[in-house]
């Protein structure tokens, strides 16, 4: 009831003009220990309000927020008036759940799906006599699952043979990453899933099935320390109770983060960890590549250390060039910078003004590039180079590949087919991330992609932006070419 | 700031400050801390948080404290009691009182120290080995005193 009648003099003068609120708007910082964010609330609703709409930002139930403030819990019947929550204060919030790990979408782990039909794990750990023998886990055994799922499958090495390999198992895997990227939720209904937690549980399991996916090993042939991890049952079980838990994981990818950076700072410090990144990431990718058909990223992770040789791998076949026809090296990518732009120019399909990747887009049907989330990303990518700079010299993608290179059995993990469809959603939900800062929608005027070019030659002298702009665009963004255009046609 | 060990604050500039401190979220997010009663204008009696670290046997609790200024506040540290029942070396298994000793920061109490250092140092204690795995009364209980 925010009545002003007029024979109030001392009522305040920004009376709020919704009529459905009463009182004042005020905007309260909420912050996780992982998280922030500003919500708008009126300043007279009860605690359990402010919880509504914290639910909703946050994407937790309700009955899972605990709020504090000023060192006090906030009860659901409180107001935040008496409590003294005003506009510009910042209130601590702690989302509760029920077994150990935190809700979250970032879990990376080869696990079953829960209700969807098409899951693309095939183990069933009801078939095999697995439940008794799981290690202390809460989650009660399985027998939920619908019975087309996993009847019938027994033995576990006989799966590899059965699934992996073939085009409906890859179909299905499609779908499931597809289901995953539009959704969110789903993978962690999923962790939640007791079939899950109880697979995960399991090492021998978890082993066999990572050991069968025909990826990883020849991610293991290359990279023997992976096949020793997984040979180690305690490591194992550490990685697998980090897998069940997103908040754990994060910590120590914190953690590794920060480790690294100090890293970082000693001399050589750097190189080496390029140097393992790339060891690392290559064999990856390449492993990834062959499942899915091609790689954007492993020209990426060229153009990222150029000139850093690796250590174990003597002989560096170029790889091949994802956007161009089949035939084509990289090796032009490569050479052309270690600038991570991507205006560099790429073999194969001519870059045009709209196309500076040459991207041949018919190039790229097979595989989960089929998937039109994986195509929306690489359309992206290709139409805002600007989007793939922001992206690569942030250093939250720094961090994440450095992350990934230091800790081998989180590669691993990552390796496995289905964590690589959690990683595609976090790589696109970083590449929106960047595209809300870098400006990028499909429809991207020259003059916006070439920003930052423009702007140093405006810097360098060249004050005709007019010609600028054109030198930019016939030389595809490349700088050094678009001066000499520019000189060549201006007599200074 | 480089004064402070020369000049010295008076105390409710201090605690005015730390009580701003408290209400912006200052810090990681995992300690909350606020006046007790708002009306109190010796800011004297105050109420901590401490969010349980994860991976240890606190995890996803919630540890209510209270932590008393007293006049000589922040010359000398601060009393810190918990509120909610917990079983950590350095608390006293009766009431919930923090043994100073047991505490670096208390022991080793500086003048531009903070509630907010005492919780953080609270929060750290968790994290030792010799605390993360000691069982723990069931939630929700309290220190009766």
């Amino acid at each position: 009831m925010a009545e002003n009648s007029g024979t109030d003099p001392t009522v305040d003068s920004n009376v709020v003009e919704n009529a459905a609120s009463d009182g004042t708007m005020i905007v309260v910082t909420v912050k996780t220990p992982k998280d922030k964010e500003e919500i708008a609330i009126s300043e007279d609703s009860s605690v359990a309000q402010f919880k509504e709409e914290i639910s909703k930002r946050f994407n937790a139930k309700q009955d899972q927020l605990v709020l504090i403030f000023a060192g006090k819990i906030l009860k659901d019947g409180d107001t935040l008036n008496q409590h003294g929550i005003k506009d510009g204060l910042t209130v601590h919030l702690v989302i509760k759940t029920a077994p150990k790990a935190t809700v979250g979408g970032t879990s990376q782990s080869s696990a079953s799906s829960s209700g969807t039909p098409q899951a693309n794990s095939s183990v069933n750990p009801s078939a095999a006599p697995n439940d008794s023998t799981t290690p202390g886990t809460g989650p009660t055994p399985t027998s939920t699952q619908p019975p087309n799922l996993l009847s019938g499958f027994g033995d576990l090495s006989s799966l590899s043979g059965m699934g992996m390999g073939s085009a409906n198992f890859m179909e299905m895997q499609q779908q499931m990453q597809r289901q995953l990227m539009s959704n969110p939720e789903m993978l962690s209904q999923i962790m939640d899933n007791p079939l899950v937690q109880n697979m995960m549980s399991n090492p021998d399991l978890m082993r066999q099935m990572i050991v069968t996916n025909p990826q990883m090993q020849q991610l293991m042939e290359r990279n023997p320390e992976i096949s020793h991890m997984l040979n180690n049952p305690e490591l194992m079980r550490q990685t697998m109770e980090l897998a069940r838990n997103p908040a754990m994981m994060q910590e120590m990818m914190r953690n590794q983060d920060r480790a690294l950076s100090n890293l970082e700072s000693i001399p050589g410090g750097y190189n080496a960890l390029r140097r393992m990144y790339t060891d690392i990431q290559e064999p990856m990718f390449s492993a990834a590549r062959e499942q899915f058909g091609n790689n954007p990223f492993s020209a990426l992770g060229g153009n990222l250390d150029s000139g850093v040789q690796p250590s174990r791998t003597e002989n560096r076949e170029p790889l091949p060039n994802p956007w161009g026809p089949p035939g084509t090296t990289p090796s032009e990518i490569r050479g052309t910078g270690a600038s991570t732009t991507t205006t560099t120019s790429a073999g194969g399909t001519a870059p045009s003004a709209s196309n500076p990747l040459g991207i041949n887009a018919s190039g790229l049907g097979n595989g989960v590039f089929g998937s039109p989330g994986m195509q929306s990303l690489m359309q992206q990518i290709s139409e805002n180079p600007q989007l793939m700079q922001n992206m690569l010299s942030a250093p939250y993608m720094r961090s994440m590949m450095q992350s990934l290179a230091q800790n081998p059995d989180l590669a691993s993990q990552v390796c496995t087919t289905s964590a690589l469809s959690a990683q595609q959603q976090l790589m696109q939900q970083m590449l929106q991330m960047f595209a809300g800062g870098g400006g990028g929608s499909s429809t991207v005027t020259p003059e916006v992609r070439f920003q930052q070019q423009l702007d140093q030659l405006s810097a360098m002298g060249f004050i005709n932006r007019e010609a600028n702009l054109q030198a930019l665009i016939a030389t595809g963004g490349d700088i050094n070419a678009a001066i000499e255009r520019l000189l060549g046609s201006q007599p200074s | 700031s480089q004064a402070s060990s020369v000049i010295k604050v008076p105390r409710n500039f201090r605690l005015l400050e730390e009580l701003e401190e408290g209400q912006k979220g200052v810090g990681d997010g995992t300690v909350s801390w606020g006046l007790e009663d708002d009306e109190d204008i010796m800011l004297t009696r105050w109420t901590g948080m401490i969010i349980g670290p994860p991976r240890t046997i606190y995890e996803n609790r919630m540890y209510s404290l209270k932590v008393e200024c007293g006049p000589r506040y922040p010359e000398s540290p601060p009393f810190v009691r918990f509120v909610t029942k917990i079983n950590l070396n350095g608390v006293h298994n009766s009431n919930g009182v923090v043994d100073t000793r047991a505490v670096a920061a208390l022991a080793k109490w500086q003048n531009s120290y903070s509630i907010r250092v005492v919780l953080q140092e609270l929060r750290r204690l968790m994290m030792c080995k010799e605390n993360m795995k000691l069982p723990q009364p069931p939630e929700g209980q309290v220190f009766s005193n």
